[in-house]
């Protein structure tokens, strides 16, 4: 027995059971009394609505890659840093701590958020069955996770505030860092609009 | 639980408010030095133009961490004596709403990052502000550890019973 076959829906703010009036389909929306969200027993267009984020995010990930993240202006000249230069610079000079936090938080989690969300939609869509647990718990993941690619943003602007000494030495955002901040964006709203209990409606369906 | 948040949030905001009042980091290369506070980053990328990166780093670093401590102390400290504030439903929904937003945690992480990066540069020396910041994290992430809503809704409810509470249902038609 599911919630929705009884017309239960499950506030997404404070958990409060909210009885929906009966009617048939996923679309229907009502307000929860206690604290007024709206809910829905199913998020309307959840699967659009993510595959459309996500796309937009592997779309504005590639100048995200190739783009600059910065410009380090030195008397010697301007030297450009893309995401995967840092990495290689932290790598060879032997930061290998730094060096893997930067590759984790800024290659391997977008990826793996994408490469998720995709997984995700793809099951669902299909009404696959199989491992319902272990692609909630996936789901988890990639909520967990994608606030942590940030730190590249945030390494940018504070090297930028540190290193500023007026024309001579100065570094500078490069085009990659609003793409990258717009890829962390993308894939955390594309997070916010899947609905994880697709993922079970599929897994019952079938034992039904 | 009650009680511990309010000491939390009272303790981050007095250090949420000294880590913006004081130095962040001083750098030093040959003689120049170069002195960053909390928001001198987004003061910097605005001056060059880069509003959309301004606007991130402030909304993530300043703007939704401290409106969380604000709320926090305007739900905590009335429930603390015994009330429930008559905002309580949109104070916490709204909480809940921009939590995933706040990213000081990670911030504290990049700062680690730059600092190793610009350290073969030159030198850099920590300002009061770095270790109001450190504590500010440690003790925000005390605070999530052990906030619940569950009990905080079931207190409003109540409170909504006996008319004290204002609903949603009004704002929202």
């Amino acid at each position: 027995m599911r919630a929705i076959n009884r017309n239960l829906g499950c506030c997404p703010t404070c958990r409060q059971l909210v009885t929906f009036p009966p009617k048939k389909g996923g679309e229907v929306a009502a307000y929860c009394p206690r604290c007024g969200s709206e809910v829905h027993l199913r998020k309307s267009h959840s699967l659009q609505n993510t595959l459309a984020l996500v796309i937009a995010s592997i779309i504005f990930y590639i100048p995200a890659n190739l783009l600059p993240m910065m410009h380090v202006q030195t008397f010697a000249g301007t030297e450009s840093d893309t995401i995967m230069s840092g990495v290689i610079y932290f790598m060879e000079t032997g930061s290998y701590l730094i060096g893997s936090v930067i590759f984790i938080a800024s290659i391997l989690v977008p990826v793996l958020k994408i490469l998720i969300l995709l997984y995700l939609i793809h099951t669902v869509r299909h009404h696959k069955a199989a491992k319902p647990k272990e692609r909630q718990k996936l789901y988890l993941l990639t909520e967990v996770i994608g606030r942590w690619s940030m730190v590249d943003v945030y390494v940018v602007s504070i090297m930028l505030a540190l290193v500023h000494f007026g024309g001579l030495t100065e570094i500078r955002a490069g085009g990659g860092a609003v793409f990258f901040l717009l890829v962390v964006i993308l894939t955390m709203l594309a997070a916010m609009s899947f609905d994880p209990r697709l993922i079970w409606d599929t897994a019952k369906e079938q034992h039904a | 639980m009650i009680e511990k948040l309010y000491a939390v949030h009272v303790a981050a905001l007095i250090l949420f408010l000294v880590s913006n009042a004081f130095p962040f980091l001083t750098f030093e290369v040959l003689g120049n030095s170069s002195q960053a506070t909390f928001s001198t980053a987004i003061q910097y990328l605005y001056e060059e133009g880069d509003y959309l990166l301004a606007v991130a780093v402030l909304m993530t670093t300043l703007v939704v961490p401290f409106s969380r401590i604000v709320i926090f102390l305007l739900l905590f400290a009335p429930l603390h004596h015994g009330r429930v504030p008559r905002f309580a439903p949109h104070l916490l929904k709204t909480l809940e709403d921009i939590t995933p937003w706040g990213m000081l945690d990670v911030f504290l992480v990049g700062v680690l990052v730059s600092i190793v990066k610009l350290v073969k540069m030159g030198t850099i020396i920590p300002g009061i502000s770095l270790w109001s910041f450190a504590a500010l994290i440690l003790i925000l992430a005390y605070g999530e550890s052990i906030f619940e809503s569950h009990p905080i809704w079931e207190r409003i409810e109540k409170a909504q019973h006996k008319g004290q509470v204002k609903t949603f249902r009004r704002l929202r038609s």
